[in-house]
């Protein structure tokens, strides 16, 4: 139990998937201009990495090495082809503003990094808690991101058609927060802090390998 | 140690045959709701854009045709008679698309019975978030366009104003409308 908490946590923090791994930062740059539509983005991803580690680990002795990944491909396609589908059916707004970045899940190398370096070799419960914490990990720091940026770029964040916060009118909400250049600058800072604050804990304690 | 070539195509076999059949089932269960969803987002788009009018009826192909024909500066992708709820001839729902910064930019316009916008809605679009989606979100730029004449023409839509910073995509927006003039020019009263 103390082993799965450990693998849980370690998605999130020590070697969270966009500020340790840097992994998958390609979506993520380009959907976080919305608060929305990044949440969205990340209960796609948390299901189709947890759903994917624990059916590629329940399967692992049965997967022959030579062909692996194109294995791995088709469970991860599938998992994403479902959530695209079911988006489409029930949130087409979200949808709408996603786009191609949910079918582009498929190549986002998280899932198949997760699956190839955890899921190939360890349990099945280890592998969900890795999903999860991955996803969680993820969906962390990516909704936090596009919160920070719809703000500050658009001057108030929505949520369903709800306005969460708004900035006084007299803010003049630069548009280059919400291009790719502002994107670079912001994950900058997001860097820099998440290492101040969250990966300095785990040195002190002598864990960090 | 190497697995036997017959063994390395039935896994991959039996995966893809597993995987097929679970999106066969997904599919079949959304694949009304999406159908629905859409048709909805389009009735939604059309009563948006004619008030007026209560029920849309797709008009005759041959009229298709020839507005297709006529409309040069975009694509006209659908064309409706609105009818209001007394069945007097309400004016023309115009899908049409035009090409933008990013990609196509698809709107849909509402024409009344002598060629006046009534209103106008972006279906979809790929702009420059910030930048070309102003389009959209500065309302002054679409509010334009329903002020131009009856039977307008495409000097008079080139003579509008653009967004500075978004010219592309306000060019896109600007030949979705000339085309949906030059449309109606061609199919009035037919």
């Amino acid at each position: 139990m103390k082993h799965l908490m450990q693998v849980f946590v370690r998605g999130i923090t020590r070697e969270n998937p966009l500020m340790i791994l840097m992994i998958g930062l390609c979506a993520t740059l380009a959907v976080s201009t919305q608060f929305q539509g990044a949440v969205f983005m990340g209960i796609a991803v948390i299901f189709v990495l947890t759903m994917s580690n624990a059916i590629i680990s329940v399967f692992r002795r049965f997967i022959p090495d030579e062909v692996r990944i194109p294995m791995f491909i088709v469970v991860i396609a599938s998992f994403v082809t479902i959530v695209d589908l079911v988006m489409k059916a029930f949130v087409p707004s979200v949808y709408a503003f996603l786009g191609i970045w949910i079918p582009l899940i498929v190549v986002n190398c998280i899932i198949l990094g997760r699956a190839e370096a955890f899921a190939y070799h360890n349990g099945v419960l280890a592998s969900i808690a890795d999903g999860l914490g991955m996803g969680i990990g993820y969906t962390a720091v990516i909704v936090l991101f596009a919160f920070v940026r719809e703000l500050f770029g658009s001057g108030a964040v929505k949520f369903l058609g709800a306005t969460l916060v708004g900035l006084p009118s007299w803010y003049p909400a630069p548009a280059v927060v919400l291009l790719f250049p502002g994107a670079f600058v912001l994950f900058g800072l997001f860097l820099a802090l998440w290492r101040a604050l969250v990966s300095r804990v785990g040195e002190e304690r002598g864990v960090c390998r | 140690m190497a697995s036997s070539p017959l063994r390395l195509v039935a896994s991959v076999v039996t995966t893809c045959v597993v995987a097929a059949g679970g999106l066969a089932v997904t599919y079949s269960v959304t694949a009304p709701r999406i159908a629905a969803q859409e048709r909805a987002a389009e009735q939604r788009a059309m009563a948006k854009v004619l008030p007026d009018a209560a029920r849309f009826e797709p008009v005759a192909p041959v009229l298709l045709d020839a507005a297709k024909k006529a409309a040069a500066a975009g694509q006209i992708e659908g064309l409706w008679r609105g009818y209001a709820a007394s069945g007097d001839d309400a004016g023309w729902c115009i899908r049409v698309s035009a090409r933008g910064y990013g990609g196509p930019v698809r709107m849909v316009i509402g024409l009344d019975r002598n060629g006046k916008v009534q209103g106008l809605t972006i279906l979809s679009m790929n702009e420059t978030p910030g930048l070309g989606t102003r389009v959209e979100s500065e309302q002054w730029f679409l509010k334009q366009f329903t002020e131009l004449p009856a039977g307008f023409g495409d000097r008079d839509v080139r003579a509008l104003d653009a967004i500075s910073g978004a010219t592309r995509s306000s060019r896109a927006v600007k030949n979705c409308v000339a085309a949906a003039g030059a449309a109606f020019l061609a199919i009035r009263g037919r």
